[in-house]
């Protein structure tokens, strides 16, 4: 489903505005460009984590002021208000996380940035499920981008990805044990994850552990 | 920096205090002319400026002549009132609004741009907003003179001014399903286009003829339109209470020795938004017509207007006669403005139609140097180059 269409893009990640006012992806939520092939290219299909969400004034120099009144107040306000439907945007971040070609499923960043005013659609269970196979790509999730903190936006995905995969203990589990890896210097920032996409129990062992070799399958090189 | 701000500051700090020192002065005065206002019976101010328009010697000020509905008896103070009707439950206001580049004298290029906007806003069960923008280039003779056959009569200054207001009325004949509901077709500032009054007659037909044939078209479709006029500095009121005060000729001042005198000349400089401060939220004054030149030239389409309290602010709202003559669309006017103030999140407030549609029209400075660079750039493709005057250009190089 078409979700949104690229303003902004890097090698990093692109920035969308959102069709729907208020209603970005959610954070951590997987994405998908989906780039046609040519004469002499193939298609692509580039993913990316959503980062953050963001509504705001159209015109950045016109900035949103309040509108409620003791009567008129939330939802209330945009239908006493139709313009600004056509005057805020939402737009959301996402960073890049990987690529397919040719069914083969890359977990680093592309070779280019998705070109502007492409659309960015969210990406199917069966995509989730199949990307979320392998997890080198949240290596990509630790870097510095826009304002959410790089490890609330590794968490969000982990809980995203959990509810997406049908509340997938092994996967969970196999993820949990990678970000261990990833931040076993860093003990404050590791617990600061793990609590954060505790399901509700008692958060997965920490520890250097093996992802369970059916998730291996395939797994890019 | 060559401005002297601190001697600047100085004379701010006089100026302050000089007008804080008029004040209890200029209250009393405004008092007395309130009290002036309250005083005089409509029918009486009526037949006295009937009476003066007669006079061979013109009157010198524009005046407001009070005016009654078909069918209803003329109020009879100045004073009174009419609190605003509700609005239908479903019922949308339109605004717009205009821009320009105006010609460049320095520039060997004659061309001007208009950009007219409008806001759509639709208000009840389905809430809509349509906001849209046209422009156009324009640098043939035909845009550029008012009577191109002899390029004579340049559009640029105040006849620009105007040539913008008619584009953006006329605009409204290219919004989609206008009149679907009760709708009000409202524009940031007057009907009354004073400004051609020093113009030809000529002049004044060529371009008012635009703006009439819209208005034709609004009243065949059913949509009042209305001047809003924010913080208005019309007198006609205020000239009215003189001519009442006046007992010898109005263009006589020096020779005048009445009791009222110090009076008349006090309400030669209060405004008709201080006399009607009195006003609660939401009450209009009643309607007046008024005595502008111009006026002449509009016909059918008359305009007449009234004074509101929109919540904060006194502002002048003009409507054709056929408006003001029809109790239904007079009141659809008032209630669908005062809703319109009610809804803008600004004290004092505007109405969000007409600042959605000023965002649509607005020309920013970079969009102004984009269309410069633009023209330039096609001129080259044909060969041609621009060419600026020696001033223009030293001031854009601003070498040292």
């Amino acid at each position: 489903m078409r979700i949104g269409e690229i303003v902004e893009t890097m090698s990093t990640g692109f920035v969308a505005e959102s069709f729907e006012l208020n209603r970005p992806p959610p954070l951590g939520g997987l994405v998908v460009v989906r780039l046609p092939g040519g004469e002499a290219s193939a298609g692509m299909d580039v993913y990316a984590v959503v980062t953050y969400g963001q509504t705001g004034g159209l015109d950045p120099s016109r900035r949103a002021v309040r509108r409620s009144t003791d009567t008129v107040f939330d939802g209330a306000i945009y239908q006493e208000h139709p313009e600004l439907n056509r005057t805020l945007r939402t737009e959301f971040g996402a960073a890049l996380v990987g690529f397919a070609v040719d069914d083969r499923l890359r977990q680093h960043l592309p070779p280019q940035p998705p070109p502007l005013h492409f659309s960015v659609q969210t990406a199917t269970a069966g995509e989730v499920q199949r990307f979320t196979d392998h997890l080198q790509y949240l290596r990509l999730l630790l870097a510095p981008y826009g304002q959410v903190s790089p490890l609330q936006v590794l968490a969000a995905n982990v809980r995203e990805v959990y509810q997406h995969r049908g509340q997938d203990r092994v996967w969970l589990s196999a993820a949990a044990r990678e970000i261990a890896t990833l931040l076993k210097n860093d003990h404050e920032s590791l617990l600061t994850v793990l609590y954060a996409i505790d399901p509700g129990q008692v958060p997965p062992s920490v520890g250097r552990g093996q992802v369970p070799s059916s998730a291996h399958e395939g797994a890019p090189a | 920096m060559p401005l002297k701000l601190g001697r600047i500051s100085q004379q701010m700090q006089d100026m302050a205090q000089t007008m804080a020192n008029l004040l209890p002065a200029e209250e009393n005065l405004l008092e007395r002319a309130r009290d002036c206002l309250r005083s005089i019976h409509a029918d009486a101010l009526c037949e006295k400026l009937e009476w003066q328009s007669r006079q061979p010697v013109r009157m010198p000020w524009l005046v407001a002549m009070p005016r009654s509905l078909p069918h209803a008896s003329l109020p009879t103070g100045l004073t009174d009132t009419t609190v605003s009707p509700p609005v239908p439950p479903t019922f949308s206001v339109v605004g717009v609004d205009a821009s320009s580049i105006p010609p460049d004298r320095h520039s060997s290029v004659h061309y001007y741009l208009v950009n007219v906007g409008y806001a759509l806003l639709t208000y009840g069960r389905d809430p809509d907003a349509i906001l849209e923008a046209s422009s156009q280039l324009c640098f043939r003779d035909e845009d550029l003179y008012v009577f191109p056959e002899k390029r004579d009569v340049p559009i640029e200054g105040i006849l620009l001014s105007a040539r913008m207001e008619v584009e953006a009325l006329r605009l409204l004949q290219q919004v989609p399903d206008l009149g679907t509901w009760p709708t009000l077709a409202l524009l940031d500032g007057p009907l009354i286009l004073w400004t051609l009054q020093n113009e030809t007659q000529e002049v004044q037909r060529a371009l008012l003829h635009g703006f009439l044939s819209t208005m034709g078209f609004l009243k065949e479709t059913g949509v009042p339109p209305a001047g809003y006029v924010s913080y208005t500095g019309s007198r006609d009121v205020a000239n009215s209470l003189r001519v009442w005060l006046c007992q010898g000729q109005p263009n006589e001042c020096d020779r005048c020795a009445s009791d009222d005198r110090e009076l008349c000349l006090a309400l030669a400089k209060i405004r008709d938004r201080e006399l009607y401060a009195f006003l609660a939220t939401g009450e209009r004054s009643q309607l007046f017509s008024s005595s502008s030149q111009i006026l002449e030239e509009y016909g059918e389409q008359r305009v007449d207007f009234f004074y509101m309290n929109v919540g904060g602010e006194i502002v002048r709202v003009e409507v054709p006669r056929w408006v003001a003559s029809d109790a239904d669309l007079l009141s659809f006017v008032h209630a669908a403005i005062y809703d319109q103030c009610q809804r803008s999140p600004g004290v004092p407030p505007y109405p969000p139609v007409l600042q959605e549609a000023h965002e649509q029209a607005v020309i920013t400075a970079p969009e102004r140097r984009l269309v410069e660079g633009m023209v330039e750039q096609a001129l080259r493709q044909y060969g041609r180059r621009v060419v600026r005057s020696a001033k223009e250009d030293s001031k854009r190089r601003r070498g040292v």
